[in-house]
């Protein structure tokens, strides 16, 4: 057996590597040039009708973004951690974070060392009209290793080729396998391919095995590792001294034109769109259209990866699957406007699909979106809102209630003599309870008791009922009608003259903080204001042995980020247990505002499984800092389904101070 | 020789069912878990829509009862059908062979402590409609003094889906306007408020009743959810409904509030149904048989049902029910159970 490589006789000055092939051009690179051509133009194309979708100034927003220093640090870290290592899926599923990351890593360093050993040692072939665009990725094809004259240097490169490509076949390996047994790495739930997705997806896996066939027939003349040259000579030691390999770089070429082909309609999109979203969404720009603009760079960049179908607490029934994130984006992509509705309706806005998916793709925020399509152009009555006259901030002190007091010929002494509240002169504290928690009065009543005992000055902003705080209308997509009450509300709260602002309800603490800009004014959850108090000794509490577990509101944790505060509080009068989900993991109570469309009964199978998460730490009591995640886990627990032990459900305030 | 029918609850149904079958010679064992026989009927004070004392009418369904083999404070423990009958052991210790069972379990109110918005055992003057039939019995109630303005608040626990119970219970509407007038007659200076969705008034007088109440008594009838109830300093309750004629929000202030607790499946009859392997239906109540025509039979032959088991009933209709379960009981002892060769036949044709 005489390697072709040795018939090259070894010469002092010759180069290390040798352009094998003056033309620096073979047919079979057509395919791959032709497929990744089409999809650079249709990128380019896409791209600029995206840009051009966005609002001007947004756009000037971005483009100023990219040059701003911590903005552009951020880009960089998010654009490694995010699109080539994939941290979140590590983070949640290792198995599967290694598998994302070998085919992501593997390939954008495969690609970069063949870039650079082009550079290093034939640099004329990175210009682009001497084949620029395929020659670094068939590097191999085109050159000759000159045996004698290998230098350290270049077997450092071989060794790394190698290593990215056995790298990059073992995510491959784990993929095939992922297709067939999913279970094994922790999903419980996979995406349905489109035809598209299939092609590329056949292609991918077909990719580096041919890369590795097409390498290692070359690799005696080419030069190989630890890995091609073995393979090499088993080559040589099944078909003997001739080996055929153009067929092989052939078929690489093919399935490599093939997948580039494919991308544009296929979930694998994703990895380019991906960038362009991080971008977008590192420089602030939100989405304004469920599907145009931003919107749609956010949902390209969704990988299909599924992982927010495991998260959805709707998927508890197997019938709700369709209604995941993945599958409304799917047919915002699709444009079937049909299904996008009855989807978009459903979800609870829990967001938790959100908070766990790895592109960060905010579906819960394109789903609002879309319903504002729909539903802001629906007819509104305001009048309520200054049916009893409107504020007076003329008169701080005083909060002013809205209700019509008596009317529909009831008597007028059957309300209050004086429907406005007076309040100390400057309160200090203002408490909002919120609709919510008027229909949860042991929550009011605990509160109180609470700021009774800790000697709190507060004043009752809606003690005889105010006006919703705009937060569910929000989430139905009616933006407009969220802003008159958010502006009314706003009004009597300024008037009040407060520093503080507590709320007992995560929904109206979500809106308040983050749509009503308080200048001034502190907003605060009941959780953090009572323990600020116990913390600087305002509240004495006592410590029991009562083993409670505490239960994140969708909108007070994923919603706003709090999460520890109410933990801290409550390890001051009990024992804490672990639910087997929680902080940003915590399923939904099912009573969620946000669903337009779910049944009692979908609803009832939700407050089933997030009672099952809380109650695998055998707690006595359920604490939850939310009116409405109160009502449905007491009716939940009372109703008792499917349930051995009895627990008790308290709210926050309440098992405080009991 | 008599066969021996075992009857599940000592509630109207059960004691009807009882006369009943005692009188057609069969040998009746009643049992009853609570202490007392007479079910709900027991602790209510008048009924509706006559406001005839229901002392009157249980004492007359208890007298019928002679010769009843009747075990009070008493459960079932266990439950093995044989070949026709059924081996019954109770919580007494004591084992019955019975041909037939009627089961008559009845209902239990709804647990007004789950609709939170209204504050019932939270807010210190909130009760239900049958707190207040025992105020009318004993007079006594803390909650009640010289009341000037009372609600009474329709459809509590019922015609909602959020608490679990799509239905409309029946028998509500009635005692609301029966309460109303009860509470003019015994503060004629107080203002009576009902809350109502609708007004289901279906049965023979129940619409003279509800005039009576306007026209007599000036009760108002607004119609409107309740939307939430909050408590003033000073004990008295604010009410914020919608007035749905006017389509208006209103608010008032009232002394007492009183919940119409609805009917809900009787949760020792659910144990009981596990025990016999009897299946319910989506709203809880047990399953008769099929369709119009199956009246008083269960899935399982030789077990019967009577009375608010099988859904809301009012008195009448449970009475009806009772009697009618009777003769469905002697037709399958005397034409089925006899026929020891043709039984699996008969019971496949029959039942
Ligand atoms: C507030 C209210 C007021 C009403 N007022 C009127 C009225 O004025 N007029 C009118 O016509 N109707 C009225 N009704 C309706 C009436 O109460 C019912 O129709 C009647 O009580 C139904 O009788 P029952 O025997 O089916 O059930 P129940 O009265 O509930 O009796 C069932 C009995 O079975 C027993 N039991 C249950 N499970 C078991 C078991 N496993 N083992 C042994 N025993 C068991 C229970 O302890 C109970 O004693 C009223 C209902 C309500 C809710
Ligand atoms: S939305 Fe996110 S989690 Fe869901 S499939 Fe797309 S990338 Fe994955
Ligand atoms: S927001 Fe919650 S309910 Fe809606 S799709 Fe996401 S995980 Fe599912
Ligand atoms: S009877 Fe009247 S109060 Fe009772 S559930 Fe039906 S409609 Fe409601």
């Amino acid at each position: 057996m005489t390697p072709l490589s040795y018939l090259l006789a070894a010469q002092a000055e010759v180069p290390e590597v040798i352009d094998r092939i003056p033309s620096g051009f073979s047919y079979f690179v057509i395919p791959f040039t032709v497929g990744v051509a089409f999809m650079f133009c249709w990128l380019g194309v896409g791209l600029i009708r995206l840009l051009a979708d966005i609002p001007k100034e947004d756009r000037i927003k971005f483009g100023k973004s990219l040059f701003i220093p911590k903005v552009a640090l951020k880009n960089i870290k998010e654009l490694f951690c995010d699109c080539l290592f994939h941290v979140k899926i590590w983070q949640r599923k290792p198995l599967l974070g290694y598998m994302h990351s070998a085919i992501a890593f593997g390939w954008f360093m495969i690609i970069i060392l063949g870039h650079i050993e082009v550079a290093l040692f034939v640099p004329a072939r990175l210009n682009v009209t001497r084949g620029g665009l395929f020659y670094p990725i068939f590097y191999r094809y085109f050159v000759w290793m000159n045996p004698g004259h290998t230098t350290l240097r270049g077997s450092f490169f071989f060794f790394l080729m190698d290593f990215f490509l056995l790298y990059i076949l073992s995510g491959i390996a784990l993929a095939i396998f992922k297709r067939f047994r999913s279970i094994v790495l922790g999903m419980r739930h996979t995406t349905k391919p489109s035809f598209a997705d299939r092609v590329a997806l056949y292609s991918l896996w077909m990719i580096f095995p041919l890369r590795l066939l097409a390498e290692s027939f070359t690799a005696d003349l080419s030069g190989g590792s630890f890995l091609t040259i073995p393979v090499n000579q088993f080559w040589h030691f099944l078909f003997g001294d001739k080996l055929w390999f153009m067929p092989c770089w052939w078929a690489y070429s093919i399935c490599l034109g093939l997948f580039f082909a494919a991308m544009p309609f296929s979930r694998y999109m994703h990895i380019l769109t991906e960038v362009l979203w991080i971008l977008l969404r590192n420089a602030g720009v939100k989405p304004n259209h469920p599907r145009k603009g931003v919107a749609e760079a956010e949902i390209y960049a969704c990988s299909s990866c599924g992982l927010c179908l495991d998260a959805c607490p709707m998927n508890v029934q197997k019938k709700n699957l369709k209604y995941s994130s993945v599958y409304f984006i799917r047919f915002l992509r699709r444009h079937n406007e049909k299904k996008i509705n009855a989807i978009a309706d459903k979800c609870l806005m829990c967001d938790k699909c959100h908070a766990l998916c790895p592109v960060g793709v905010d579906a819960p925020a394109l789903r609002r979106a879309q319903r504002a399509t729909v539903n802001n152009t629906m007819p509104y009555n305001y009048a309520y809102l200054d049916a009893s006259g409107s504020v007076q901030p003329s008169e701080p002190g005083r909060v002013h209630s809205r209700f019509a007091a008596a009317e529909n010929g009831l008597s007028p002494e059957s309300a209050p003599a004086d429907s406005t509240q007076p309040c100390h002169a400057n309160p200090g504290v203002l408490y909002f309870a919120g609709c919510m928690t008027h229909l949860t009065p042991r929550i009011i009543k605990s509160v109180e008791k609470v700021f009774k005992a800790a000697g709190v000055e507060y004043a009752f902003a809606d003690r005889e009922g105010g006006i919703c705080c705009g937060r569910p209308l929000m989430l139905a997509g009616r933006t407009d009608a969220a802003a008159k009450v958010i502006e009314a509300n706003k009004q009597m709260i300024e008037a009040s003259g407060c520093k503080t602002l507590v709320l007992s309800c995560p929904i109206c603490y979500k809106i308040f903080k983050e749509e009503y800009h308080l200048e001034g004014i502190n907003v605060v959850h009941y959780t953090q204001f009572i323990n600020e108090l116990i913390a600087a000794g305002r509240l004495d509490v006592k410590k029991t042995d009562e083993k409670i577990v505490y239960h994140d509101p969708c909108e007070l944790g994923r919603g706003c980020g709090v999460y520890l505060e109410p933990r801290a509080a409550l390890s001051q009068v009990g024992t804490l247990v672990k639910a087997s989900k929680e902080y940003d993991e915590s399923i939904c109570c099912g009573g969620s505002l946000g669903s337009l469309t779910l049944d009692t009964h979908d609803r009832a199978k939700i407050s089933q499984a997030s009672l099952q998460a809380l109650l695998s730490g055998n707690p006595e009591t359920i604490v939850t800092a939310c009116p409405l995640c109160l009502k449905t886990f007491s009716e939940a627990v009372s109703r008792g389904e499917n349930l051995e032990q009895h627990v008790k459900v308290k709210d926050f305030a309440e098992a405080i101070c009991p | 020789m008599k066969n021996n029918i075992l009857i599940i609850g000592g509630g109207p149904a059960g004691l009807e069912a009882s006369a009943q079958l005692q009188r057609m010679g069969y040998n009746v064992i009643l049992i009853e878990r609570s202490p007392k026989l007479g079910g709900h009927l027991a602790k209510w004070d008048r009924l509706f829509p006559d406001r005839v004392p229901a002392d009157e009418v249980l004492r007359s369904l208890l007298d019928a009862t002679e010769g009843v083999k009747c075990f009070t404070d008493t459960d079932i423990r266990a439950i093995n059908r044989l070949d026709k009958s059924y081996n019954v052991r109770l919580t007494n210790g004591i084992t019955v062979l019975s041909d037939a069972v009627l089961v008559a379990s009845g209902f239990d109110l709804f647990n007004a402590v789950r609709k939170e918005e209204y504050g019932y055992g939270i807010y210190n003057q909130v009760m239900t409609n049958a707190d207040l039939e025992a105020y009318f019995r004993t007079g006594e109630d803390r909650r009640i003094e010289n009341p000037r303005k009372v609600g009474f608040v329709h459809c509590v626990g019922s015609r909602d889906e959020k608490a679990g119970c799509r239905s409309c219970s029946k028998v509500c509407c009635a005692t609301a306007v029966k309460q109303a007038i009860e509470m003019k007659q015994a503060f004629p200076e107080a203002e009576v408020f009902c809350f109502y969705m609708d007004l289901r008034l279906f049965g023979r007088h129940y619409e003279d009743l509800y005039l009576e109440a306007q026209k007599e008594y000036g009760v108002r009838f607004i119609r409107g959810r309740v939307a939430e109830v909050s408590e003033n300093f000073d004990g008295t309750l604010l009410v914020k409904a919608e007035d749905t004629v006017a389509s208006k929000p209103l608010k008032v202030t009232l002394d007492l509030l009183v919940l119409m607790a609805g009917m809900r499946p009787s949760a020792s009859g659910k144990a009981l149904g596990e025990l016999l392997g009897m299946n319910v239906e989506d709203d809880g109540y047990f399953a008769v048989r099929s369709g119009i025509a199956a009246g008083q039979r269960s899935q399982q032959p030789g077990i019967f049902l009577a009375g608010a088991a099988t859904g809301p009933k009012t008195l009448p209709e449970t009475l009806a029910d009772a009697r009618a379960a009777a003769m469905e009981v002697d037709r399958y002892l005397t034409e089925v159970f006899p026929d020891a060769r043709n039984y699996k036949q008969l019971v496949k044709e029959r039942w």
